[in-house]
């Protein structure tokens, strides 16, 4: 069970019924609809496949539980459609642990290949050390180094 | 650990990505309630977060936003009818035989029996309505004939 249905299961309010104050599904999706199709893409780049992806995440249950989410409705709108994606890729992938797909462009160990294999392709953090014989700390050290540049950019 | 270690430890940026394990989860949530400076920074961390992916935004295709309308409406209908299944029985008969259910669209919905029931009585009415039409020409018919059996008797007489 991840973080979103944890807080779904403790909130049994639906937003989508409820009156006014509360977005509903399509208002959702017209304010972040381009930005999880963003992040899918990073993560499935087939256009048919990651437009299936956003429809799913946008009319999933779990986008209720972005309401008693403790942060901003896009944060928890990354999280699900990261999720949702990764699912997908997984599935596509027919295998139990998704293919290792290192960018090119990313120097080794670099925040940003961090960033993308936990991020884009959907590995632990754990995950991450063990493939490039790092620590724990040093891949969520990465993580922070990789928003920190990206703000001082 | 303390606010400053936890800022540069990365938990911040995998709890906000959803990468953090229970454990983290639970610190962090716990150290915000603690600290409102880093709950302060949480929120700017937050921003950080949203300016990546908004300058990796990509406006899907127009047909994506008319099929997840149609699903949420769909989903929206079947939570209602499961909130009519919550409602207890005594409360029912209290507030009489129907439900008040507002809708917004100018459609009603009947049973599928109605169907095959509004075929029979069509398909009878129908029926009935040749039969009694042959019967009626054949009575006028029968009349005529009696009237001119009955001229020609008083024509014999």
């Amino acid at each position: 069970m991840n973080e979103l249905e944890q807080i779904n299961r403790n909130t049994g309010q639906s937003f989508m019924n409820s009156p006014a104050g509360k977005l509903t599904s399509l208002e959702i999706y017209d304010k972040y609809g381009a930005m999880a199709y963003g992040i899918i893409l990073q993560i499935i780049p087939q256009p048919h496949l990651a437009q299936e992806v956003l429809i799913s995440v946008f009319s999933s249950p779990l986008l209720q539980s972005c309401n008693s989410y403790p942060f901003t409705f896009a944060v928890c709108i990354i999280k699900l459609a990261r999720a949702k994606a990764v699912e997908a890729k997984r599935k596509l992938a027919g295998a139990s642990s998704p293919a290792l797909d290192i960018r090119s462009d990313a120097a080794e160990n670099s925040p940003q290949q961090v960033f993308d294999l936990a991020f884009r392709q959907g590995f632990s953090p754990e995950e991450v050390a063990e493939k490039l014989n790092i620590s724990k700390p040093e891949v969520l050290r990465s993580l922070h180094a990789f928003f920190k540049s990206n703000r001082d950019a | 650990m303390n606010t400053q270690d936890l800022i540069k430890s990365g938990i911040l940026e995998s709890y906000l990505l959803g990468l953090a394990s229970r454990e983290e989860q639970e610190l962090v949530q716990q150290k915000m309630l603690d600290d409102p400076e880093l709950a302060a920074y949480v929120t700017h961390l937050e921003n950080d977060v949203l300016s990546y992916f908004d300058a990796n935004a990509v406006s899907p295709p127009q047909d994506v936003r008319e099929i997840v309308h149609l699903r949420s409406r769909k989903g929206n209908a079947q939570k209602r009818k499961h909130v009519f299944n919550r409602i207890p029985k005594e409360e029912n008969y209290n507030k009489g035989p129907y439900l008040e259910v507002e809708v917004s669209d100018t459609y009603i919905k009947v049973h599928k029996y109605w169907r095959p029931a509004f075929i029979i009585v069509f398909i009878l009415s129908k029926i009935f309505l040749i039969a009694g039409l042959y019967y009626y020409f054949k009575s006028s018919g029968q009349e005529q004939e009696i009237l001119r059996l009955k001229t020609q008797i008083q024509q014999q007489k």
